[in-house]
């Protein structure tokens, strides 16, 4: 087999809903990555959904998801004889990922100063809600106050109600997934140069970085934008209703009015009522087809024709004409893809209760080092014994600190 | 500026619209030598899209593109010509990444497919990030990231229940799932070449990065045989979980109350005297179980309270709480994006001093300052054809005149 392209790197995952996701991305393109857990077990055990909607340390879906080919190991960092045994870690790995408040890990005696110390060419990347530094740093914070104060809540929901969060957590992914790239080009200079860093990761500036052009609005046109969901915003453009759901049209693209004359061609060729009443320049023009008038034109020839038809049928005929139409499709759809079958993205791992889990596989293809799942997410403490004799501790010590509720 | 993760790292980057250029800017920003190759002849849409400085379009003015191109240099090359293409696979020959987002096929009609690279540049890291990927009975499929996120799924699961679907709003997947799953996977790939010498083939799909950060939902309709549907604004298992009216225009607080010592901590900020609450919502499932009247308690009680104000007892008392900030609060009012200099300003030629995002994250031992703006398109022609590819002045100027360099 081949190796990984992260081959040989140790990573410490200390994390939780903030890191475990990162630490994922390492563990499946090859790093060796012992997640290290509290005596009660991470926090994202503790998160629902549970299979079976039973709560149980094992059964959360999001812990059994994000954490999947790494091992655990079990260890009270509030002891000293715990704190050593990270030390003795972190001596042997190229990263630590912690989610801590900030100063905690430091206050422990295991901040990245004092593991520098013992290992310099050690990344510690930290992510947390608003970062090291600043007056927000202590602040209290979970996915939606993140997600609200990173701004992109208020691009989310409807024009006629309050803004509506991304569903599933979306400023932690993108903690998660910044956090992925810092830690990651922190090790590139680690390798290159022998010195590792502190890595201080801000969900909050994470989200931020998906304002799109909101920001930009506000600086070049002193525009706010504002949440359009649920609504055409522009003639082509938005969610329509079709015989089995909804489908997404972006008859313009980004940029000008690209697809449209693909998109009445279709039409036309399916003998829709009214056609002929879409063709003209002035369809590619911004100001007309913002118009509330045009757009009403456009659902009046659009939607009849749509609610006769499922959203397959209109994602297949819409992309055989080239005009960017997809279901909304939900994740029972979504499983079911024809596509997605045909490149084996979704894979499958032992579950609670001995039930096969069916979850999303290789987020991408890598022709030479493929990313490769190893194992089902561990169970509370599975590898403690395995990690710390491969770290050199005798069995007496191993038992030593069973004994004293270290591990 | 000292060394910085990428310096030496020269990208030729194909990239345009949206999660290529963003991809691609991560590197730039953190040392690469990012050189974007563009034409004249089909124009990146993206700078043809809004906003534009003062509200005047032109290919220069974009302040879409502008955020997506910080720290990379231009060159125009007409691809369309013989001549452009040789000058394309001699930028190629000299890269550590060759990074595009078209549909399957077009680099190889301009004999830059993969196959091609590998020959000229055997330890290239190529990038492609097509829609549906590189396979398949969708390969050929096209869409754009508001598209594409109604296809993952993440439209659907935001919105409030028994309405049609909201979406982020945005063009999702473009921002956040893709970019940044492109950046690691590049940089996991420079570090295999950096061990062995040999490039390879990166076939990511601008569907899958996004499902991937969805994976619950998957495991919801796997393991316990339910499609999830959206929450609104609330959580699986906290209470108080939501947004709260506030006194102004269209003002929102959002509050999560996700610890049972934080309840009474938020009952006193609210005014809300111990007796006008349930006894039993001290614990986080009765809370939970009567969600819907506790949000009408606190809705009541927030309505006529300023949001900042209200927000920042909160947080004192405990409370995870936060304004839902709109452009103008996070740009120029935020003082902890202000205290970690999340906002930078660069000088561009056409478009002055302009707003563009710094990275979201510091690197302490290797920090970085912005100070490219986007280049103008063909700006650095000259430059790299001297640099990079060892041409002379009358070269270029015979290459300018024949419509190769444009």
């Amino acid at each position: 087999m081949t190796e990984g392209a992260l081959a040989g790197l140790r990573v410490l995952d200390l994390s939780g809903p903030l890191g475990n996701y990162c630490g994922k991305l390492f563990a499946e393109l090859g790093a060796d990555v012992v997640l290290v857990e509290p005596l009660g077990g991470s926090a994202l055990r503790h998160q629902p959904p549970f299979a079976g909607d039973r709560p149980g340390l094992e059964r959360s879906l999001a812990f059994l998801y994000q954490n999947t080919s790494k091992r655990s190991l079990r260890l009270d960092l509030e002891h000293p004889d715990g704190r050593q045994v990270l030390r003795d870690l972190a001596a042997g790995a190229a990263l630590l990922l912690e989610t801590d408040s900030p100063g905690r890990m430091a206050a422990r005696g295991v901040g990245h100063a004092e593991l520098s110390s013992i290992n310099p060419a050690l990344v510690t990347t930290s992510i947390t809600p608003f970062g090291q530094t600043g007056p927000y740093a202590h602040h209290e914070a979970s996915d939606l106050v993140c997600l609200a104060m990173g701004g992109l809540l208020y691009l989310g929901g409807y024009a006629d109600g309050p803004p509506v969060q991304a569903g599933q957590q979306q400023a932690y992914a993108a903690g998660n997934l910044f956090g992925a790239v810092a830690s990651l080009l922190a090790v590139t200079a680690a390798e290159t140069t022998g010195r590792g860093q502190h890595v201080d990761v801000s969900v909050q500036e994470s989200v931020v970085m998906g304002l799109e052009n909101a920001a930009q609005f506000r600086d070049l046109e002193g525009r706010i934008r504002r949440r359009t969901g649920g609504r055409q915003w522009r003639a082509g453009a938005g969610v329509f209703r079709c015989a089995d759901g909804y489908v997404y049209l972006l008859a313009g693209g980004i940029g000008g009015n690209r697809f449209w004359p693909n998109l009445v061609d279709w039409l036309a060729g399916e003998d829709v009522p009214r056609v002929d009443e879409l063709r003209g320049e002035q369809w590619g023009e911004r100001e007309f087809v913002e118009a509330e008038e045009n757009r009403e034109l456009f659902a009046e020839v659009f939607l009849p024709f749509a609610r006769g038809r499922t959203k397959a049928e209109l994602y297949r005929d819409a992309q055989k004409w080239r005009v960017p139409l997809c279901p909304v499709a939900r994740p029972s759809d979504i499983l079911r893809s024809a596509q997605l079958r045909h490149r084996d993205y979704f894979v499958s791992v032992e579950g609670p209760d001995g039930r096969p889990a069916v979850m999303p596989g290789a987020p991408y293809v890598l022709s030479e080092t493929p990313w490769r799942l190893k194992s089902r997410a561990p169970h509370l403490g599975e590898h403690t014994d395995d990690v710390l004799r491969e770290l050199g501790y005798s069995t007496e010590r191993v038992v030593g600190l069973r004994k004293a509720g270290v591990i | 500026m000292g060394q910085l993760p990428l310096s030496g790292v020269r990208i030729a980057d194909f990239t345009w619209v949206g999660a290529g250029s963003y991809t691609t800017k991560m590197l730039a920003d953190h040392g690469a030598d990012v050189i974007k190759i563009e034409s004249s002849a089909k124009v990146d849409g993206i700078r043809l899209s809004p906003p534009f400085k003062d509200g005047i379009r032109g290919v220069n003015r974009s302040g879409y593109f502008a955020d997506r191109n910080s720290s990379k240099r231009s060159i125009a090359i007409n691809l369309k010509t013989a001549q452009g293409r040789a000058l394309a696979r001699e930028i190629v020959a000299v890269s550590d990444v060759v990074a595009n987002n078209f549909t399957p096929g077009t680099m190889a009609s301009f004999g830059l497919g993969y196959d091609d690279v590998r020959e000229i540049n055997p330890r290239a890291v190529y990038l492609a990030m097509s829609m549906s990927g590189d396979s398949g009975p969708e390969r050929d499929f096209l869409g754009y990231g508001l598209t594409i996120g109604a296809l993952v799924g993440i439209h659907h699961l935001s919105g409030l229940p028994g309405r049609e679907p909201a979406g982020t709003g945005t063009n999702y997947p473009d921002h956040i799932p893709n970019p940044c799953h492109s950046a690691f996977a590049v940089l996991a790939a420079l570090r295999h070449a950096r061990r062995t010498g040999r490039g390879q083939y990166l076939d990511i799909a601008q569907t899958e990065p996004t499902i991937a950060v969805l994976g619950p939902a998957f495991l919801e309709a796997t393991v316990n045989g339910r499609d999830p549907q959206p929450l609104g604004n609330g959580h699986l298992r906290y209470a108080p979980h939501g947004l709260y009216r506030c006194a102004g225009e269209d003002r929102w607080a959002a509050i999560s109350v996700t610890d049972d010592r934080q309840w009474p901590a938020l009952r006193s900020v609210l005014g809300l005297p111990a007796g006008s609450c349930p006894q039993e919502w001290a614990t986080e499932a009765a809370r939970h179980r009567d969600r819907e009247a506790l949000d009408e308690v606190v809705a009541a009680a927030t309505a006529d309270r300023d949001a900042h104000d209200l927000c920042a007892r909160l947080q004192a008392a405990g409370v995870p709480a936060g304004v839902v900030q709109d452009a103008a609060d996070v740009v120029e009012r935020d003082p902890q994006l202000r205290a970690r200099g999340h906002w930078v300003r660069l000088e561009h030629p056409e478009m002055g001093e302009t707003l563009y995002n710094a990275p979201p994250f510091h690197l302490t031992g290797t920090p970085v300052t912005l100070t490219r703006p986007a280049p103008l398109l063909g700006q650095h022609t000259r430059e790299i054809c001297r640099e990079v590819l060892g041409l002379d002045d009358d070269e270029i100027a015979r290459l300018e005149a024949e419509g190769v360099l444009t």
